[in-house]
């Protein structure tokens, strides 16, 4: 029996297995028939078909042996200017053997590229446009220059309904014979809010015990895959326990390598759903703010984020003195 | 509240003081040759290093033998007046209660005057009435000002014990405080403190306090960084600055690594800083002067430094404004730096098998992390068929399928099912 990660064994290959975002795949379909392609933006959240529609465009066009064609990058891994644009140089700059005289090139995570690397992309992109067409993937489109956007064909992708969730998930269900329960598949959705990807690795998570899968089972699954609780630090440290909150940051960051952007984007979420005073949770958004603009100009996360817990115990404590 | 573990864990009776056999000894025959009437040499002049155990074994001693024992400081008695005041006690004939006394004048270094006058004189003067056992101690008896002194007293030298003594004396305290500690780390600690047996309990308390165990990676770095007096030192100065300037001066008059003092002043200010909003101003003058390191990082314009200190150091003391007086609190070794060694094997773990999704998956390794590694870790944890076939499919070894799976049993199953 063969074991893989069922995101990428169930992943579609061709344009016509797409269960979503039928308008795009339509558009992509047309390129496909008119054996041309602009350069791309595929734009919109995780788990959406970004990746997926990329692929599945170069399989259609070139066929099985799409991959000689096809190069992917990854912006946030291809780390520095030099990198991208001596890679991309170097592949964009050969022509392709075949009917389809240009390559594709994918780079994902092109929202992570500095200005500059973004600014040498485009004199890339300009120079070799013969030869080579590049698809950039990103959850926000307006964080690529607008020189690079105005020479792109924008795609936005949407978070997959409730609907074509389901439909997606039970194709995998018949084929791996897991058992689950309507409510399971609820859950499922509930966790995932239409990121497909982290639905289908807790539907495969949830089916690795063997077990029918209710909704009890997804909430375990997916509680034990993310051990940390930020809900809980924030509580530990309003209840005036900054130490007890800073090491639960601490076992977030260093042992199970958590970024401080997401730590603080739930920070966020969490004060805005929790019963504090209204005009508290703006005070603290600004705070929240303040923070994570330091840690995107790339201040040390824990220090920042200290700070921030310290300001929570002091909010904590003015809170309970009736400020 | 804290309690020093130094004097939580004072030995109580001779028996429990480690070393220095011959000089207690000494000791001890000459208080209890006071029962057969006055000796020649009226006092006892100890001397030695610190933390050998010269206050301990007279203090051991006297309720050995049930004695009552009257005890000065050095800051108590610098000058003459002082001595003759207490001195007095000496030479009265009956104790309160009718027992015997020992009369102990501790940190004699810092007293006053020579043998012609001042506190020197006065200690000398007590001693030729006195009545009962007077004990002195000090660091250096052959300081000149003692010359005369010396002729009255006997000299007993205590030394500094063996690695193996301070070893002993640690795990003590381990036991009490019911903390499992690798000897290597206690070790480390003994050698660290220079054999000064209440600076090396000092230094387990501030390590282990809190803790069920002590490894030696927990204290490893003890051995490579500043010496821990220079920065218990800083810390103290800037804690309890009342001015910017004595919190900036600190930092001034020692060579210690910016980056290491600031993790030092990170870890402790909670501690130190108990009111929620003294801590609140804290943690953010910390974090501005990260900011600055930023900056300095960034721009590589190393004037911006000053900022830097000038948060981390004032910034911090002057944030003390409600926090009220608390006692004794501990330093603490920042612990950042003991997670950095603790979990630096799991980072790499994770960053080897995100490069190895990435290579399958269509993501970045970062997003591999994120999103694909915890729920592999689930997988692992519950199916080991399906571990298996996916640790095949990604090519893992057997140290990443052991990360995933966390125990060394399944481990096992999983590589079983990786063979069949």
């Amino acid at each position: 029996m063969s074991y893989e990660m069922w995101t990428e064994k169930y992943r579609p290959k061709f344009l016509d297995e797409m269960v979503n975002q039928k308008e795009i795949v339509e558009r992509l379909k047309s390129f496909v028939k008119a054996r041309n392609i602009p350069h791309c933006i595929f734009a919109g959240p995780p788990g959406t078909g970004k990746t997926t529609g990329a692929l599945c465009l170069a399989h259609d066009l070139y066929g099985d042996g799409y991959r000689e064609h096809l190069m992917e990058l990854n912006a946030s891994d291809e780390r520095g200017i030099n990198v991208v644009r001596e890679t991309v140089k170097t592949f964009a700059r050969t022509r392709s053997i075949g009917e389809i005289p240009f390559k594709i090139l994918i780079l994902d995570e092109a929202d992570n590229m500095t200005r500059d690397a973004q600014q040498a992309l485009r004199r890339t992109m300009e120079r070799f446009t013969e030869t080579c067409r590049f698809i950039l993937i990103c959850n926000y489109s307006g964080k690529i220059i607008e020189p690079i956007q105005s020479r792109c064909a924008p795609f936005r992708f949407t978070y997959l309904s409730k609907e074509d969730q389901h439909a997606y998930l039970q194709h995998i269900i018949q084929k791996e014979n897991a058992q689950v329960l309507d409510d399971g598949l609820n859950a499922i959705f509930e966790v995932s809010s239409g990121d497909l990807r982290r639905a289908v690795n807790a539907l495969q998570a949830a089916a690795s015990a063997g077990k029918p899968i209710n909704g009890e089972t997804v909430y375990s699954v997916v509680g034990r895959a993310n051990p940390t609780d930020v809900r809980n630090m924030v509580v530990l440290a309003m209840k005036g326990d900054f130490a007890g909150a800073r090491d639960k940051l601490r076992e977030m960051i260093l042992k199970y390598g958590l970024a401080g952007s997401d730590i603080i984007r739930q920070i966020h979420i969490d004060i805005f759903r929790s019963e504090i005073p209204e005009r508290w949770k703006i005070k603290l958004a600004d705070t929240i703010g303040e923070i994570d603009f330091r840690l995107v100009q790339g201040s040390d996360e824990e220090v920042q984020l200290s700070a921030l817990l310290a300001r929570l115990t002091e909010a904590g404590y003015e809170m309970q003195r009736g400020a | 509240m804290y309690a020093a573990w130094t004097v939580k864990h004072k030995p109580q009776t001779l028996s429990e003081v480690v070393g220095n056999e011959e000089a207690i000894r000494k000791l001890t025959s000459w208080i209890t040759s006071w029962n057969k009437g006055i000796p020649k040499k009226r006092a006892a002049f100890l001397h030695g290093p610190p933390g050998v155990g010269k206050t301990v074994a007279v203090e051991a001693l006297a309720h050995d033998l049930k004695m009552e024992l009257v005890e000065k400081n050095a800051s108590d008695y610098r000058t003459a007046e002082a001595v003759q005041r207490f001195a007095g006690l000496a030479s009265q004939y009956a104790t309160l209660f009718g027992g015997k006394r020992v009369i102990l004048l501790d940190e004699l270094d810092g007293i006053t005057g020579t043998s012609d006058r001042g506190g020197v004189r006065a200690v000398i003067e007590t001693i030729k009435t006195a009545r009962y056992p007077v004990v002195l101690i000090a660091n250096n008896a052959y300081n000149p000002k003692f010359s005369t002194l010396r002729r009255y007293c006997l000299l007993i030298e205590f030394k500094k014990p063996t690695i193996l003594q301070v070893m002993k004396r640690l795990k003590k305290v381990c036991a009490g405080e019911g903390i499992m500690a690798d000897e290597r780390a206690l070790k480390l600690i003994g050698e660290r403190s220079g054999k000064d047996v209440r600076s090396a309990i000092n230094d387990l308390q501030a390590l282990a306090q809190g803790r069920r165990q002590l490894t030696y990676e927990d204290v490893a770095w003890l051995a490579e960084r500043d010496r821990k007096e220079v920065i218990f030192k800083v810390m103290r100065d800037i804690f309890y600055a009342r001015t910017c300037v004595e919190a900036k001066r600190a930092v001034d008059t020692t060579d210690v690594d910016p980056d290491m003092l600031f993790q030092w002043i990170y870890e402790n200010a909670p501690y130190q800083l108990t009111d929620a909003r003294d801590l609140a101003m804290a943690m953010e003058a910390l974090a501005r002067a990260d900011v600055y390191r930023g900056r300095i990082r960034a721009t590589q314009n190393w004037k911006l430094l000053r900022y830097v200190f000038d948060l981390m150091t004032a910034g911090v003391a002057m944030s003390r404004q409600r926090t009220k007086p608390s006692g004794w609190v501990p330093y603490r070794f920042p612990e950042r730096i003991r997670w950095l060694a603790r979990t630096k094997r799991e980072r790499q773990m994770q960053k080897l098998v995100g490069m190895k999704i990435r290579r399958r998956m269509h993501v970045s390794s970062v997003q591999a992390r994120k999103e694909i590694l915890p729920y592999m870790r689930v997988i692992f944890e519950d199916n080991a068929e399906m571990a298996a076939g996916i640790a095949k499919w990604l090519d893992l070894d057997e140290d990443m399928i052991k990360y995933l799976a966390g125990t060394e049993g399944r481990t096992k199953a999983i590589v079983k099912n990786l063979s069949s």
